[in-house]
């Protein structure tokens, strides 16, 4: 988080905050990032769709806790120690998807977005910006906003 | 012109609350008719009349119009020169209606078309029109205004300087020099006029661009003048600092300047008047200076005349354009405004001291701060206390500014029913009772439309014709009451009327008709479930839609508003008496107190407003408390069948339970809830009273089931129609919560009304309780069926119901003993009991307390060695005497089905088989006259002395042949003589036959074919029994049967079976002595 937006200044140069689910790296620009976390406390919401892993209390505000795995048609995100809920800010919510574990910052041109493929892995390519190749690994650049329609 | 929004948004809020006033001023002026309240009168003219100068600044011309002419009637009615009579109040109120929508939407209130407003206002003032009150008149007069040196200004509307010297204004004709006064001085003539306007009213302004001159002449012009007829309260000497000109270029306009125009002359040009002293000839005029540029705009801003050749017309028209002005700007300046945001008054007290709570938390804090950072134990907890106790304060202070009277929309009830009233041809008066009562400003804003439609409901379908009224021996004039109070920390809104009530067998056929229900159904109905039946969806009573009321949208639409507040409806019906519609809602939505339950690992919120009462049933009874009927599970609570729903299957948790002994948790492996064992019910509210039962039993029982984690807890909630029960885990406590909205993903889970956050910090849901109720389909269908179970379940009421305490004597013996004499129940070491000859007694407070067994009086085994023994203390004839009973000592509520031969013995009045033990029913006076009998020697004597000197003759009305024979019995020992009765009906024949011998009547209430209510009121009625006294004897006596028996004249109320109380009334009614 303390990544802020030094090159912003250059409009071309995007900052992506990447993180690990179901295997796949993806990646979300981190202007949307409000923070991350790791909230273990989290209430479950019986009778909620499958992928709401629960709500939690961020400062006096009730978050949806979305379970990317599930929501992405992976496996359920499996509980481990490397678990992080990533807050953003989608349509004046706060809202967390909870992910396997989190990766690094990735800086990128505009540029090297590719358009997506129709999927990556498993995953419908419509939950996709783009995809962003780095020198080891292919970053599915996720659209917040489509992942979080219901 | 009006610099901001707020200014705007001020005028709307100050002018709403003056129509708010206004609405009941002009009804209760109505009721006065040719008494006119001056006083009252006066208030609406001035309301009326700020409505119109303030719209008159603000360039809201339509609204200016409609008041003024609203204003020119209230003057009449002033002057008493019109008679407020209904049809000229209709139009007034019609009137104010308009100009409530004009400030609604004061954006386009000046497109608004009130001409038949101003139509039905003219044509009201028609019969006595003063002369000068015709407005179109008024604008065609005109006046000259003529200055000392002979200049004039011309054609000026007559009316508008009347009106603004009757507001006490000084007229000002300035004379502004556009190049010295305004163009040197770095000003426009906009922000000059501007500026004038925030002081007074510009009646008229112009420019004489004639002085101006034209491009091609050479010299610079001297003086270019914008005259300003302008009407202000300041006075003269201070009009030179406000004008920021000489003097000398300012003139008072008095009425001796007034001249009446030429009408032969309209042409006469409107730069007759020189520009003063410096006036220019025209052909001096040159071209303007370079900063002349604003020149152009101020004549377009005040639309002077075109320069050169003014047309004649424009002169006529002069005195309208500065009004046409106004409202070009006004559209304007508005539309900047956009959507003012709402706003509140709050009392300053009030905000005091929020700012003094909001002071004592900043030093609450620093205490806190100060005590954490050193550990301070003590201090922090001191701190937090402090900080706890503000922050209760200050959220009660906030909420106080949320709260406004219901008056705000009670009041315009007397209005609604005014207006139906009228069109429906009924006489109605309506009552308001508890105005000042405060409700959060958004519930009140939501209540306002079902309460419309419940008040419209009665006046249409409640309240009959006064031809109808009379018919039926009430008074032609109907009354509809609103009640608001505060009651449990919730708001109570009553609305009755007096009219005819609603009929169950109407509505059950309408409901029939309209297959909502099936007649199979409403047999099995209560009448109360059929009157519930309006608030159905799709039903609607009235044979034809009105125009009053009935648009298809119903009572359930209403039902629906008042849940979604979290509220209740309640509903009760005398046909031909009246109906009572009470609604009881949240003092506001955003804090509620909430009960804490828990299911699995998670807590959640059930709405204090829904919960009626909490239960536990131990795990012992629980296989015979809940009871089976189709797939559902119910419980008999109080005779009534309560369905259950259990939140964990509901939800779809899985169930654990908590192993006391490790601390482990483990799924619950029981299917269902009744796959446990045993009875009884204690209500919970009690948490201590039941917890040692379960200590007792965690500690006898090795079976897992007698645990006390096995008890059943119960949540009794209802919402509008539903009533049930909902199993939790665990009951908490209950706490204050903040409702806090939940996202988008969790909108489709409807079993939530929001979640909330915890002291601890993690998030518990609220539920909501008419939301789940659906879900389980305890919906209508099954709701009725539901019904239709009360309904069984009524019939069983009506028998005799009796609430006894229930224990052995031997490990096999089961008893009974009638609760209402039980004292309490004791338990004492049998150590410490004293025998005395053949006696037994333990010391007890300072006294020695007598003890018995069964055993000494009937023949039944005798108590089993114990260390400790339970006593059930029974008082009889003002002494207490104790009953050593082996445990458990239990109360409950039966049937009572008593057979009187098998079993019977001396102190046994007979059997009856509870709880699938055949037990036997101890007569307790029975037990202490054989054990005491010097007790009973005063009765024996009475009885004696009553057999001397004429006997006394009771009619004891009783279905139930058990109750029948020992009342009687009672009585007869006591020297009385009985007829008997097996009901109402049989009672009543008896009477008639008999009425010289009897000398008091005692009844039971609830019995076949005819009840003690109409017994009583039968008897009551008729001059020839009325002097009898009644006694009613009932097993339970709750607030409503005793105000219902009051009603038709019952005198004494006395339990069954409590045999000392019941003759003591007997005798003093008899003015016996003992």
């Amino acid at each position: 988080m303390a990544h802020a937006t030094t090159q912003d200044t250059t409009v071309e140069t995007i900052e992506f905050s990447t993180f690990y689910v179901g295997g796949a790296l993806c990646g979300i620009n981190i202007l949307h990032i409000q923070e991350i976390n790791k909230n273990a406390d989290i209430t479950q919401v019986p009778q909620a769709a499958e992928y709401v892993k629960g709500i939690l209390n961020l400062r006096g505000r009730i978050v949806t806790i979305i379970d990317l795995g599930a929501k992405l048609g992976l496996e359920p995100v499996a509980e481990t120690k490397d678990n992080r809920n990533i807050i953003v800010n989608s349509e004046d919510e706060h809202i967390g998807l909870l992910v396997d574990a989190i990766s690094d910052v990735v800086p990128a041109s505009r540029d090297a977005i590719e358009p997506s493929p129709s999927n990556i892995g498993s995953i419908k390519g419509r939950f996709f910006t783009g995809v962003l190749k780095t020198e080891k690994q292919l970053i599915g650049i996720l659209d917040i906003d489509e992942v979080l329609k219901e | 012109m009006f610099e901001d929004d707020e200014t705007l948004q001020m005028y709307i809020e100050e002018s709403l609350e003056h129509l708010s006033d206004i609405e009941s001023d002009l009804l209760t002026i109505e009721e006065a008719g040719k008494n006119i309240d001056l006083d009252l009168v006066n208030n609406v003219f001035r309301a009326a009349h700020s409505i119109k100068g303030g719209a008159g600044f603000m360039g809201l011309t339509t609204i200016k119009e409609l008041a003024h002419h609203l204003e020119n009637v209230l003057g009449l009615i002033r002057n008493q020169e019109l008679t407020p009579d209904s049809n000229r109040i209709s139009v007034l109120l019609k009137g104010f209606d308009e100009l409530e929508t004009l400030l609604n939407n004061i954006q386009t209130s000046n497109e608004a078309d009130i001409s038949h407003h101003i139509q039905a206002l003219e044509k009201s003032t028609h019969s006595s029109v003063p002369e000068d009150s015709s407005v179109p008149e008024e604008k065609q007069e005109m006046v000259d205004i003529v200055l000392s040196d002979g200049r004039k200004f011309q054609q000026i509307s007559m009316h508008e300087i009347t009106r603004s010297t009757a507001e006490g204004k000084n007229l000002f004709l300035v004379e502004y020099d556009l190049i010295n006064d305004i163009h040197r001085k770095g000003k426009n003539p906009i922000d000059v006029l501007r500026s004038l306007q925030k002081t007074g009213t510009i009646i008229d302004a112009r420019t004489d661009c004639d002085c101006a001159g034209t491009l091609d002449q050479n010299s610079a012009p001297v003086r270019i003048p914008l005259q300003v007829l302008f009407a202000s309260i300041i006075e003269y000497d201070m009009a030179e600092t406000l004008f920021d000109i000489s003097d000398r270029y300012i003139h008072a306009v008095t009425d001796e300047m007034l001249v009446l125009s030429d009408a032969a002359r309209p042409g006469a040009h409107l730069a007759a008047m020189p520009a003063g002293e410096a006036a220019v000839p025209r052909e001096q005029t040159a071209a303007p200076a370079p900063g002349e540029t604003n020149a152009p705009e101020s004549v377009s801003f005040v639309k002077s005349p075109a320069p050169e050749n003014i047309p004649a017309a424009a002169a006529s028209t002069a005195a309208e354009q500065p009004s046409a002005t106004k409202t070009g700007k006004s559209e304007n300046e508005i539309q900047l405004g956009q959507k003012p945001q709402s706003s509140l008054r709050v009392n300053v007290g009030l905000l005091d001291t929020l700012m003094n709570l909001a002071g004592e938390l900043v030093l609450g804090r620093n205490q806190l701060l100060q005590g954490v950072n050193s550990a301070n134990t003590k201090a922090t907890e001191l701190s937090s206390q402090r900080i706890d106790m503000i922050t209760s304060e200050l959220q009660e202070a906030i909420m106080r500014t949320r709260m406004q009277p219901i008056a705000n929309i009670l009041n315009k009830f007397s209005r609604v029913v005014r207006d139906m009233s009228h069109q429906l041809g009924k006489s109605i008066e309506l009552q308001i009772i508890g105005k000042e009562v405060e409700l959060d400003k958004t519930i009140l804003e939501a209540i306002n439309d079902p309460l419309t439609h419940l008040v419209r409901n009665s006046v249409d379908h409640g309240i009959e014709t006064p031809m109808e009224r009379e018919q039926m021996g009430k008074d032609a004039t109907g009354t509809i009451t609103l009640k608001a109070f505060h009651d449990a920390g919730q708001v109570n809104l009553i609305i009755s009327d007096d009219g005819r009530g609603l009929v169950p067998e109407k509505i059950a056929k309408a409901a029939i008709g309209k297959g909502l229900v099936t007649d199979q159904q409403v047999e099995e109905m209560s009448e109360k479930a059929k009157m519930e039946l309006i608030f159905l969806p799709g039903f609607s009573t009235a044979r034809e839609v009105t125009d009053v009321s009935g648009r298809g949208v119903g009572m359930d639409v209403v039902v629906t508003n008042i849940q979604s507040l979290g509220g209740i409806i309640e509903l009760d019906s005398t046909p031909g008496q009246g109906t009572d519609i009470q609604i009881k809602l949240p003092l506001t939505l955003a804090i509620i107190p909430s009960q804490i339950t828990s299911v699995g690992k998670e807590r959640y919120a059930l709405p204090q407003v829904n919960l009626k009462e909490l239960l536990r049933i131990p795990a012992a009874q629980v296989k015979d408390k809940i009871e089976k009927v189709g797939d559902a599970a119910v419980v008999r609570l109080r005779g009534e069948l309560l369905p259950l729903l259990n939140l964990s299957q509901m939800l779809g948790i899985e169930k654990t339970f908590v192993d006391s002994e490790t601390g482990e948790e483990h799924n619950d492996r029981r299917k269902s809830l009744a796959d446990r064992r045993s009875k009884k019910l204690l209500p919970a509210e009690d948490p201590a009273g039941s917890a040692p039962v379960e200590e007792h039993e965690e500690r006898s029982g090795k079976d897992r089931r007698y645990r006390a984690s096995s008890a059943m807890n119960i949540a009794v909630v209802s919402a509008g129609a539903f009533k049930y029960g909902l199993v939790v885990d665990q009951l908490h406590d209950s706490e204050e919560i903040v409702v806090k909205p939940v996202g988008r993903h969790l909108k489709k889970c409807t079993a939530y009304a929001g979640a909330t956050i915890m002291g601890d910090g993690k998030v518990a849901l609220i539920l909501d309780i008419s939301n789940l109720a659906q879900m389980a389909e305890l919906a209508t269908v099954s709701e009725v069926g539901q019904m239709a179970l009360t309904a069984e379940d009524e019939t069983e009421t009506n028998r005799d119901r009796a609430a006894l305490l229930t224990f052995k004597n031997s490990d096999t013996g089961h008893f009974a003993a009638p609760l209402n004499l039980v004292e309490r129940i004791e338990r004492i070491k049998t150590a410490d009991i004293e025998r005395i000859g053949d006696r037994k007694v333990v010391q007890y407070r300072g006294g020695s307390l007598p003890l018995y067994e069964l055993s000494q009086v009937a023949d039944v085994d005798s108590l089993p060695e114990k260390e400790q023994q339970e006593v059930v203390v029974f008082k009889v004839k003002n002494q207490e005497l104790g009953l050593m009973v082996t445990p458990p000592v239990e109360t409950m509520e039966v049937v009572l089905n008593v057979d009187e031969t098998t079993l019977k013995q001396p102190a046994i009045s007979g059997s009856m088989v509870i709880n699938g033990h055949t037990t036997l029913l101890v007569d307790i006076f029975e037990m202490v006259k054989i054990l005491n009998p010097d007790w009973f020697a005063r009765e024996a004597l009475a009885a004696a002395d009553m057999a001397e000197n004429g006997e006394k003759i009771l009619l004891f009305a009783e279905d139930s042949a058990f109750f029948r024979n020992q009342v009687k019995k009672y009585m007869e020992e006591d020297g009385f003589k009985i007829i008997e009765a097996e009901d109402g009906l049989i009672a009543w024949e008896l009477l008639k036959e008999r009425v010289d011998e009897i000398d008091l009547v005692v009844t039971d209430l609830e019995m076949p074919n005819m009840d003690g209510f109409e017994l009583t009121r039968r008897i009551k009625n008729d001059p020839q029994f009325s002097h009898l006294k009644v006694i009613a004897l009932t097993s339970l006596a709750s607030e409503a049967h005793i105000e219902k028996g009051n009603s038709v004249g019952i005198d004494e109320y006395e339990i069954k079976l409590d045999r000392e109380k019941l003759m003591t009334v007997i005798r003093r009614h008899l003015h016996l002595s003992r």
